[in-house]
């Protein structure tokens, strides 16, 4: 019987020289939402391994930067580098993630780095 | 005769506690390279290249956008090409050429004003910007600071001796993809006329993560007071 045969150097052979995440540039298209827009976090079912945290999820944000492309790390991490999506610089209000954030702090924020997928128009 | 004489003491053990997370480091370790994902040797001269680095390539950048209005620029639009000019090539300065799952290439400088304060945590692991800034220390990658500087970001700060007015928004930095990041901080009063060597000595690790700012004068990080987490709110 044939031993299987994995592909184990693709990532290397892709991104030497070039970098990770540039190396999937270009490839994602045009970027969903543009900088300023309103965007909810959706709370996507995940297999084993997310990078979208908790308590992110169903939170509405700002998009502050349209920051690269890159297929989202749910799929990476299960070899599945296909699908490249935009990556977005997201900002939140404390006080939306937090319901016992004090007032006279409201202007403090958490920004973080969410794939598109993850991402609905509010 | 000293009491040494008399008794026997035992040697000191090599290591004092080995842990779980060490063991499974190990097997994957050994895994690899039985399935000849890498040698033995790539191994080794990771670890030495890892063993090189330190902050005081980013202290450099600080100084310098700090002098230089048009390489600060830069910094803030292309972090991965101003950390070419302090000598890092997140490129292909690294032993495998293409950074590694922990080490992306995408820095992102982010500048704090008078009334923006940044602070860099890994809510999820320990991402941090290794090839800039060495090592982390242990505290950043403690569950502790994780889960609380996301929470109550002002108690933790103060902790480190940072305690900040209402008028500055606290802007938490949850590095959770491929960026990685460092805190270029507001010059402070005092450094008039320095030099870039004297104005790199005051941007330390602690600054260029966030939880201090630059004063002249102080050029180590703070002893980090270790206490048990309190839930400021009555949790």
């Amino acid at each position: 019987m044939n031993k299987p045969h994995y592909d184990r150097e693709h990532h290397v052979k892709k991104a030497t020289g070039i970098g990770d995440p540039q190396c999937f540039k270009g490839e994602a298209g045009k970027p969903k939402f543009n900088v300023g827009d309103k965007v909810r976090v959706r709370d996507l079912p995940d297999i084993f391994y997310t990078r979208t945290q908790g308590y992110v999820r169903g939170a509405v944000a700002t998009v502050a930067e349209i920051v690269y492309e890159s297929p989202p790390a749910e799929n990476e991490s299960w070899d599945n580098t296909e699908v490249v999506e935009w990556f977005y610089s997201l900002v939140f209000k404390m006080t939306d993630l937090w319901p016992d954030y004090p007032e006279y702090f409201a202007k403090d924020t958490v920004e973080t780095e969410i794939p598109e997928h993850y991402l609905e128009a509010v | 005769m000293s009491d040494h004489d008399d008794h026997l003491h035992p040697p000191a053990p090599m290591v004092d506690e080995v842990s779980e997370f060490e063991v499974l480091e190990l097997a994957v370790r050994e895994l690899a390279i039985e399935k000849g994902l890498f040698t033995q040797e790539d191994h080794d001269r990771w670890t030495e290249y890892m063993h090189t680095l330190g902050p005081l390539p980013a202290a450099r950048l600080v100084a310098k956008a700090w002098l230089d209005p048009e390489y600060k620029e830069l910094a803030v639009k292309d972090g991965v090409k101003a950390s070419l000019e302090v000598g890092v090539d997140w490129v292909s300065g690294m032993p495998t050429q293409f950074g590694t799952p922990s080490d992306y290439c995408n820095l992102r400088v982010l500048e704090d004003t008078p009334t923006l304060k940044h602070v860099v945590v890994c809510t999820l692991c320990s991402c941090y910007p290794r090839p800039i800034l060495g090592q982390s220390p242990e505290w950043y990658r403690t569950p502790n600071y994780r889960r609380r500087i996301v929470r109550w970001p002002r108690q933790v700060l103060a902790e480190f001796g940072l305690q900040l007015p209402e008028d500055v928004e606290v802007r938490v930095e949850d590095s959770n993809q491929k960026s990685r990041f460092i805190v270029l901080p507001v010059r402070p009063e005092g450094t008039e006329g320095w030099s870039e060597d004297q104005l790199a000595e005051i941007v330390t690790r602690d600054v260029l993560i966030g939880v201090a700012v630059p004063k002249p004068g102080v050029t180590a990080n703070a002893k980090r007071p270790v206490r048990k987490a309190v839930n400021p709110y009555g949790h």
